[in-house]
């Protein structure tokens, strides 16, 4: 990670390339919006089979739309699109959407939150998802995080062991019942 | 043979009406299920019950129970507690399976329930004695979840020397059937997923062959994705088809690795996912009809209905297609309007067609040859030999587009599939009792044979009542 934006400080440093992986990994674009809120739906309703309370709304594709431009903007957020290679050169093939948010009460004083990484499944077990956190996480270190979180539905055994293998342990629990 | 999980996307309606002889072809079979039912009903109430234990040692007087009771038997278990492996020698075990249901999927009748599955599972035991000469014992059980059923089954298995799964719903039978599998040191089959493939897959090579095709160079559509497609899917890989040129069809749509459905998939169903993942290469997407386009094969095991698949579906296929309608009561297109549409070769689930695609051509020779290996497991090397043995005793009265598998009366094929099978469970290691090929069917060919004799003779001996007349005031009390 030695790129850096000598125009806008707070936009994400274009990954690293790495030609083990069927991926070419680059920061999102307003443009790109159209075809990560698809692959964003998807993984709502991955969720959604987790939890009812992970409910995805009706409204969610315009919902996916607006937050997505908002991290776009936000110097705190970050959005990296994975593009194919061969047939699926130029198409979005996964993503990740994370932000950093500031811990007023621990050190270290903030935190990079992963809030979404989703592949379509062609890419899956081939190493990509290691590569995207890898390259998320020196992104986050970048914009200032000095811990990384991951965010998923508890039940999300899959995920659970993604991370854990990958040296995460959970730190706070968010329990939930219905009012 | 039908699978309720697997309807097609509904087919487009023409705005046609069907020809009428369809259409009174149809009810007239309605009919004559409808008759069957009243009957079965009726003789059900007559017989209550298709089978009944029956001693099979001499008991010359109440003296003979020292030998096979208390006192005499203790020694038996005895010599058993020594070496558990004589339980198969010294009692009925070799020769008896457990005929297991939670009735979540009983014949095209849905959750049903165990109480309501016993029928068809003395159906089935019947069926075990009579065609394959085994012991079965029809047991339907009342659980809560698939770890229930493993559970119990796992506890069961000591009594028997195999265990057959059967009616029990997609996609939770595979992952029955795996574990199971895993955990037991008997062989497990689930006829669903087993017995129809292999059959399908047995019908299918000589099709092939009468056909002039080769399993590496067609392009198959599979329309149903449940327990019998996805083994048949499995079997084909197995045999050599090019994935890439296999696409599944269910209720929606075409299978593919970006369809919405397919993380779902991954949760619930990952025998599916992983054919989204394997097949269809080219990535064709939407109805049956879009992939049914140029394809050489179409393997239905959907649901009945005869306008699930329509004569510009058979049409736009390959020249010369081959076409299984394989739901039952009613195949997915009736035969008559598949070969005028253009179909080579049809076969369907219906002993009233030509090439009836029936476990029972399958599973009583696939458990002879096994219990009679002694075979720990049930392979897919072994289910593919049994296929391959099949199609051979077809070829062996010579294929014809109406003679694509051997007729249940063909019955000399059996004892040679059995055979097959014992030596395939000699040759992969699994077998406990080695045999050789000429052996395995001389004892075939005594067990499968002795139940018919033992019929006639119960019948002549007036022990089994002979069937009463039919109709509703015929019926008698015993």
């Amino acid at each position: 990670m030695t790129a850096s934006n000598e125009t806008n400080p707070h936009a994400p440093s274009p990954p690293s390339e790495n030609p083990s992986v069927p991926i070419h990994l680059r920061p999102a674009r307003e443009a790109d919006i159209p075809a990560l809120v698809p692959l964003l739906l998807r993984l709502k309703r991955l969720n959604e089979e987790f939890d009812p309370l992970l409910k995805v709304r009706d409204d969610a594709g315009e919902q996916g739309r607006a937050v997505l431009r908002s991290n776009l903007a936000d110097p705190k957020g970050l959005v990296l699109a994975a593009e194919g290679v061969g047939a699926d050169k130029d198409k979005v093939v996964g993503f990740v959407r994370a932000i950093v948010r500031e811990r007023p009460f621990y050190v270290p004083e903030f935190e990079g939150v992963i809030l979404d990484i989703y592949l379509l499944p062609l890419y899956r077990r081939r190493g990509v998802g290691e590569y995207l956190l890898r390259e998320v996480s020196a992104a986050l270190k970048g914009k200032g995080a000095g811990v990384v979180t991951a965010e998923f539905p508890a039940q999300n055994e899959i995920a659970s062991r993604f991370y854990a293998k990958r040296g995460f342990r959970p730190i706070t629990a968010i329990h939930a019942r219905s009012l | 043979m039908a699978e309720s999980s697997a309807s097609p996307a509904p087919a487009g309606r023409s705005g046609r009406r069907r020809p009428r002889t369809t259409r009174s072809a149809a009810q007239r079979r309605e009919g004559e299920t409808d008759a069957l039912g009243r009957r079965s009903v009726e003789l059900s109430g007559y017989y209550q019950g298709k089978i009944e234990t029956v001693p099979k040692v001499p008991v010359r007087s109440l003296a003979d129970f020292a030998l096979w009771y208390t006192p005499g038997v203790a020694a038996v278990s005895r010599a058993i507690q020594a070496d558990p492996d004589l339980s198969f020698d010294l009692t009925g075990r070799w020769n008896t399976v457990a005929i297991v249901t939670d009735g979540s999927r009983v014949l095209g009748l849905g959750d049903i329930g165990p109480r309501a599955a016993l029928p068809v599972m003395e159906g089935k035991a019947l069926l075990f004695k009579c065609l394959g000469g085994v012991d079965a014992l029809p047991i339907p059980i009342q659980v809560s979840s698939p770890d229930q059923f493993i559970a119990t089954v796992e506890a069961l298995s000591p009594a028997f020397g195999g265990i057959n799964l059967e009616d029990i719903a997609s996609p939770k039978c595979f992952g029955i059937l795996e574990e199971l599998a895993k955990r037991l040191p008997i062989p497990v089959w689930h006829d669903d997923q087993l017995g129809t493939a292999a059959a399908t897959v047995a019908g299918l090579l000589n099709a092939l062959e009468l056909t002039r095709r080769s399993m590496s160079g067609i392009r198959t559509v599979l329309l149903g994705a449940g327990a019998a497609n996805l083994v048949t899917a499995r079997l084909l890989l197995a045999l050599g088809h090019d994935p890439h040129s296999l696409t599944l069809v269910d209720q929606r749509g075409i299978l593919h690795a970006e369809r919405d459905d397919v993380d779902e998939l991954m949760l619930r169903n990952p025998w599916k996912y992983r054919f989204a993942l394997r097949t269809n290469g080219g990535g064709r997407t939407g109805d049956l009809a879009a992939a049914l386009k140029e394809a050489d094969v179409l393997l239905a095991a959907s649901t009945p209905n005869p306008d699930t698949i329509r004569p510009e579906h058979i049409r736009s296929m390959a020249p010369g297609p081959i076409v299984f309608a394989l739901a039952n009561p009613v195949p997915e297109i009736w035969p008559d309007v598949a070969r005028s549409a253009g179909a080579a070769v049809v076969a369907t689930g219906r002993s009233d067609f030509p090439n009836q695609v029936n476990n029972s051509l399958v599973f009583p020779a696939v458990f002879r040859g096994i219990l009679d290996a002694r075979a720990r497991s049930i392979p897919d090397e072994v289910v593919l030999v049994a296929a391959r043995e099949l199609a051979r005793g077809a070829a062996r009265k010579g294929l014809s587009p109406h003679h694509l598998l051997p007729t249940m009366q063909e019955s000399a094929v059996f004892p040679e599939v059995a055979a097959a099978v014992g030596d395939a469970a000699v040759r992969l290691g699994i077998a406990g009792k080695r045999r050789t090929h000429d052996e395995f069917l001389e004892r075939a060919t005594t067990l499968m044979g002795r139940p018919a004799r033992l019929v006639r003779a119960l019948a002549r001996a007036h022990l089994t009542p002979p069937m009463p007349r039919g109709g509703p005031r015929d019926r008698r009390t015993r």
